[in-house]
């Protein structure tokens, strides 16, 4: 490897990937087992292994390293086994309850023996404040700074170790809350106080709270452990700062995040947009959908002329959290979702999967539920032996023992049949997954290239692909550190709003021009605080709008510069309207609801591997058999090491590399890429049932 | 494969899934592209797939009342119809008398799916249009007396014939409705939504054959028939029976009763409501297809949340509605309350008599909301503003296992219809808020604790005119089950900023107001089992939230805090609920 180099890595649950690329586009993996109990240790352990496979010092690795950045569980995690903070929190008096009536929302409502998810702040704490604000920022009772000094004594003789505060329309105005705080301080020490106004400035109290007091309920554990963890890396030599990927799908130094660490809620899978953006970068086709399955859920995400659209509507465990947020669909169909035969005869996979342990069955670790695994390994897309970096062995055996007891006996139909029809259920899951979230946006996924990633992911990506009636399957080398790639080609990004109630008409155009100059400064001020100069920096503007009397918004970019042109606006929204709905109204009043910009600190573009075109044919390792649609057929596996840019293989075809499994069905042809990586052509188009 | 053999059971679950996937970007599709609020926001719609007999296969989308209606309507387009039906139709209805519907507000578009000459099927939706024409702006009429009075009356129709929008048509639709532009874009969301969804059917229908799609189809049917009938055959067999009422027929206070008697022989059901009392004057009867669904909303709601839902299950089930009482109407009577009021009674009948047959199950009831509506013009606008108190939506009831949804959406959605944000309507109403807060000792009593509802206060700027449905204001409506105790009931009082008398809400009716506060409790739900057998450390909690009294947590849940209010005395707890055991509950809420 040629310094300098840059690193990236991602915590998940099981492993942690470390990866890094080297000054001239070389790349290295090295996957160590995550410590969930004290994740900064499986990050400083790749450290030293990544460090000892290269033969030098840490300090010299570290030292070497030009950008080090990190996507993390810690702050999912804190939520998910509910091991946040003792939350206080100030409401406007009459509204402390928004936080636990949650809009009455719930995912299913026919599921209503469900409880909600406990509050994150029990009643008792949930102190009320006199004074208010209008529904235009204007005070019509002061605040009553002695009730917030009341509560933060309240807070102090409870325990209590962080504070939100969220105060009725502060939405339009934070001088309440800014005063509320300085009060809290008179009687509460604590470090930790959130602002509702600070970190989610958008209308709607029960969505402002609920961020509000996440922030509040994960920022002692993870802040702390951020700054720990940047610490340590700076001691061990690390030159420059620790950036972590945030939901928007940029990246964030700690000492910017520490304020807003609710942002970290999506940190993992929203890396993934960087790895899409190198995809996009070297296939020439800003067009995708990336489809990244892990263990017992796939993540999908659609990127449309480069762009992955975020939105503020991001929920957690029932938890709704109003944070710029690249938009994931998230569904429970990965290599550990667990198949089965319901008591009146229908077949069945997910949403349960089997974990880490028990496992698929053919891990031998006692599981006898079958799972998209074990059928994988009966139709031989994955071979018997080691498995996922030799931290398994796969039991054959085992798998068709499971599929014949659970699912072909009670079925009456073949091993391979069972085997076959699980694999066709979730990979029906996963179209509809993708189609959900390109229909609902108004996208025809056939026009895209389907991106999987994931260890087994790519097992699925030319069904799946053909099932839509896309054209393609690009496979990175890589799809099995796919979010660890994309930490490598991530922006530093920061979103900022305003919340603007104005109709469009030719009198907003100041208005607007002034609201978006407050905030391009705001963004400059914190890059230039970050170290990127005026030629690093780069700023979209975007809006929110609706016809009146709607009240869904529509986002629209605006075009580079500081014009603000209504006419021009116009015709963006109901060019986006038209696409995404079908119809406008011509000439129908529109409205503003928000002013939006988001400030990038420009990283220099990755350096693209690539060598150069081998002539010779590719050599396969052996030959299989491999059960595909019409029966088993002898198909040529690969290593993906013998694999060079230019080379070419007729489905049947299996490519087996470091990280992942990648397939090409009969008629299928895959073709190796100057970077290295694999695009399928795809035989026709599939069956969707 | 040809029909008539055995389908393959893989092939079943994929079509299976499929078909609710169509359904569900039908649903999709309607709120991306609708005008009106009441798809986009209160999604007060659904979308359903039925056969070329009319029978509904899936319905994967769509709020709970609309559960047993799809069917209704299919059929009587087929029996409109038959013969008649080709590629290129779109067809349009909604009268509850006349055409399978189930109230004038819900109109029902239906395209027929045509593979080749084949006619596989239809692909609907049923959405409750912004206004209808009618008595009064919004398509509730509280002054009804027949149900010419509550809007336009549409039999079954073709709204497009070979691919043509039938235009005169359309402008007649526009013409008697009060927001033409919305019925407009709504009619069009359907259109398209409804064109995705056949497409889709066909397309698969393409992929399997003709003949192997259709027994597919039955094969889905036969499926929920059979999981539905190993639900009802757990069930001891016997006759149960249950009862909700309403305290008004919308001009008189009034006892108005529903009751049913559910007999579970085997593996089939009998719902019968004979005895039921006769309709009444104001809009609060029921349609057929409105009380169908009802029964299967409790009946679905009552068991797992997974078990398919489409007419296959209906096949154990015998439903018997006598005619000209409250759940079966006879034409004139008013009905477009039905989906929210006549399907509460008739949800909390079969609850109560379903609570019987399984005690552990039993479902606590849900309050009646006591909310209307508020319309006006704010000042300086030129148009004008309805407003409905969805934050003053009641208390759930409780069940084994968790405490009723202190605040929560009409019984008739199981909680579907969201809350709004008070931000938002203080942006769009001449309104200023000040309270939504969770009350005290109002939710039922119980080992599980009834929703508490809310007290909720505002200022209205503007003279404004107020319909009012307090239907929880006087009469407890959350009952408790298994020795939980009711729920509280409401209350609503209006103070006019003039220093006037203040108002005590009525029941029902209309009332022109100046500028006013508005001050509110929405009533609470039920409880499930004694009180008394309650984890003291949720009464403690309950206690030191606010949500019972000191008084309630010693004489009705029996349970003795410490010394300060963060802690217990279990010794004193034990020997008081010792003492008190046996004794009956006493009662909060009267």
């Amino acid at each position: 490897m040629v310094p300098p180099w840059r690193i990236g890595v991602d915590v998940g649950g099981t492993f942690t990937d470390l990866v890094m690329v080297d000054a001239r586009g070389a790349l290295m993996i090295v996957k160590t087992p995550s410590v969930p109990s004290n994740p900064g240790e499986g990050v400083l352990d790749a450290v030293r292994k990544a460090a000892a496979r290269l033969a030098v010092p840490v300090a010299d690795f570290l030292a070497q390293c030009r950008l080090f950045v990190h996507g993390s569980t810690v702050a999912t995690n804190t939520v998910l086994e509910g091991k946040g903070a003792k939350v206080g929190l100030l409401t406007t008096e009459g509204f402390r309850d928004s936080l636990e009536i949650r809009r009455g929302m719930r995912e299913n409502p026919w599921d209503h023996r469900k409880p909600f998810p406990p509050a994150l702040v029990p009643r008792y704490l949930r102190l009320p404040v006199r004074g208010r604000l209008d529904s235009n920022g204007a005070e019509v009772a002061a605040l009553e700074t002695a009730d917030a000094a009341a509560a933060g004594e309240a807070f102090t003789r409870e325990g209590v170790e962080a504070v939100a505060i969220c105060l009725f329309n502060s939405y339009t105005d934070g001088r309440h809350e800014d005063e509320a705080a300085q009060a809290l301080g008179e009687s509460w020490s604590g470090e930790w106080i959130s602002r509702s106004s600070a970190i989610a400035p958008t209308i709607g109290e029960y969505e402002r709270t609920s961020t509000a007091v996440m922030n509040a309920y994960v920022a002692p554990r993870v802040v702390t452990y951020l700054r720990d963890l940047a610490a340590e890396l700076q001691r061990l030599g690390l030159p420059g700062a620790l950036l972590m990927s945030q939901s928007n799908g940029g990246v964030v130094s700690v000492a910017q995040i520490a304020d807003r660490p609710v942002n970290l809620v999506l940190s993992g899978p929203a890396a993934g947009v960087g790895a899409m953006t190198l995809a996009a970068n070297a296939l020439g086709d800003d067009n995708l959908i990336s489809m990244e399955i892990g263990g017992t859920s796939c993540d999908v995400a659609l990127m449309s002329a480069g762009q992955v659209a975020t939105s503020d509507a991001l929920e957690i465990d029932g938890y709704h959290l109003a944070v710029p947020s690249v938009e994931i669909h998230t569904v429970g169909a990965g290599g550990g979702t667990i198949a089965g035969v319901d008591a009146a005869g229908m077949l069945f996979a997910g949403p349960k999967g089997a974990g880490a342990r028990p496992g698929p069955a053919c891990y031998g670790h006692g599981g006898t539920e079958p799972t998209v695994t074990d059928a994988q390994l009966v139709l031989g897309r994955l071979a018997p032996g080691a498995y996922a970096g030799g931290s398994v062995t796969l039991d054959r055996e085992l798998a068709r023992e499971a599929i014949r007891a659970r699912i072909a006996e009670p079925l009456g139909i073949s091993i391979e049949d069972a085997a076959s029809g699980i694999i066709r259920l979730v990979e029906q899951h996963l179209l509809h997954a993708v189609e959900r979230i390109s229909v609902q946006r108004g996208f025809n996924p056939a026009g895209f290239t389907l991106v999987p990633a994931g260890g087994a992911g790519p097992l699925h990506g030319p069904s799946v692909a053909a099932m839509l009636g896309a054209r393609r399957v690009y496979v990175p080398r890589q799809a099995g550190a796919f979010c660890a790639m994309g930490l490598l080609q991530s922006d530093v990004r920061q979103d900022y709003i305003q919340v603007f109630m104005r109709e469009l008409d030719g009198d907003v155009a100041q208005a607007a021009q002034a609201g978006f100059a407050q905030l391009r400064t705001r963004a400059g001020e914190t890059l230039t605080r970050e170290g990127f100069t005026d030629d690093q920096a780069a700023y979209r503007r975007a809006l929110d709008l609706r016809y009146r009397g709607q009240q869904w918004d529509l986002r629209v970019e605006l075009p580079d510069g500081e014009e603000f042109d209504p006419a021009l606006v116009r015709r963006l929204f109901e060019a986006e309207y038209e696409r995404q709905f079908g119809h406008i109204q011509p000439g129908g009043a529109i409205q503003i609801t928000s002013l939006r910009m988001a400030g990038f600190g420009l990283l220099p573009p990755l350096e693209a591997a690539s060598a150069p075109a081998s002539k010779e044919s590719p050599q396969r390792r052996e030959t299989r058999r491999v059960w595909f649609a019409d029966g088993w057929h002898d198909t040529a596996i690969f290593d993906g090491a013998d694999l060079a840019p230019g080379q070419s293989i007729a489905g049947p075809a299996i490519v087996t590399e470091q990280t992942m499994t990648a397939i090409a069905r009969p008629g299928d042809t895959l073709t190796v890429d100057a970077a290295g990586n694999f695009i399928i052509d795809l035989a026709e188009r599939g069956a969707t049932a | 494969m040809s029909a008539g053999t055995a389908i393959d059971p893989i092939l079943l679950a994929l079509v299976q899934n499929r078909l609710d996937h169509i359904a569900q970007q039908m649903g999709r599709v309607m709120v991306r592209t609708a005008r009106s609020p009441i798809f986009s926001q209160a999604h007060d719609f659904s979308c359903f797939l039925a056969d070329a007999e009319g029978t509904v296969v899936s319905q994967a989308d769509g709020i709970p009342i609309h559960t047993g209606g799809g069917g209704f309507a299919a059929r009587a387009i087929v029996a409109r119809f038959a013969g008649d039906i080709a590629p290129g139709d779109v067809f349009l209805l909604n009268d509850p008398y006349a055409a399978g519907g189930n109230h004038l507000p819900d109109w029902v578009i239906a395209r027929p799916v045509f593979v080749g000459d084949d006619h596989l099927g239809f692909a609907c939706n049923r959405a409750h249009q912004s206004d209808i024409g009618g008595g009064a702006a919004g398509t509730y009429n509280p002054q009804a007396t027949e149900i010419f009075h509550e809007g336009l009356r549409l039999p079954v129709m073709k709204l497009v014939e070979a691919e043509r929008v039938r235009e005169d048509l359309w402008e007649l639709l526009k013409l008697n409705c009060r927001t033409p532009d919305l019925l407009d874009g709504d009619l069009r969301a359907m259109l398209g939504s409804t064109r995705i969804g056949a497409e889709r059917i066909a397309a698969l229908t393409e992929e399997l054959g003709t003949d192997q799609a259709r027994a597919c189809f039955a094969g889905i049917l036969d499926y929920a028939e059979a999981r539905f009938r190993a639900v009802i055959r757990d069930l001891p067999d016997g006759t149960y029976r249950g009862e909700d009422r309403t305290d008004n027929d919308c001009f008189d206070p009034a006892e108005i009763i529903t009751r049913v008697a559910l007999t579970i022989e085997g593996d089939r059901l009998t719902v019968d409501f004979t005895g039921t009392d006769d309709q009444i004057r104001g809009f609060k009867n029921s349609s057929l297809a409105n009380t169908v669904s009802g029964v299967y909303t409790a009946l679905y709601s009552f068991f797992d949340a997974d078990l398919p839902r489409n007419e296959g299950s209906f096949r154990g089930v015998t439903i018997i509605a006598p005619e000209g009482s409250v759940v079966n109407a006879r034409p004139p009577a008013p009905l477009t309350m039905c989906t929210v009021f006549p399907a509460h009674d008739i949800i909390h009948a079969c609850w109560r008599a379903l609570g019987l047959a399984a005690p552990e199950r039993a479902l606590a009831g849900w309050a009646r909301n006591v909310f209307g509506v508020t319309s006006g013009t704010k000042e300086g606008a030129d148009e004008p503003f309805v407003m409905y108190h969805n934050n003053l939506a009641a208390g759930g009831g409780a069940i084994e296992g968790r405490d009723g949804f202190n605040q929560i959406g009409h019984l008739c959605t199981l909680g579907g219809l969201t809350i709004p944000n008070l931000e938002v309507y203080e942006q769009i109403y001449p309104v200023r808020f000040l309270r939504q807060e969770f009350r005290c000792d109002s939710g039922g009593a119980g080992r599980y604790r009834g929703g508490t509802g809310v007290d909720y206060a505002l200022e209205v700027m503007v003279p404004a005119l107020y319909s009012f449905r307090g239907e929880g204001l006087r009469t407890p409506s959350g009952y408790g089950v298994n020795g939980g105790d009711w729920g509280a009931v409401g209350a609503m009082v209006l103070s006019p900023h003039d220093g006037s008398e203040p108002v005590e809400a009525p029941q029902f009716g209309l009332m022109h107001l100046g500028a006013l506060h508005y001050e509110a409790a929405s009533p609470g739900g039920g409880g499930w089992g004694d009180p008394k057998t309650r984890d003291p450390q949720a009464v403690l909690a309950d206690l030191r939230d606010g949500i019972i009294s000191a008084q309630a947590a010693r004489d009705i849940y029996a349970v003795v805090p410490g010394d300060d209010d963060a802690s217990l005395d279990m010794a004193a707890t034990q020997a008081l609920r010792e003492e008190r055991a046996g004794a009956p509950p006493q009662s909060a809420s009267s």
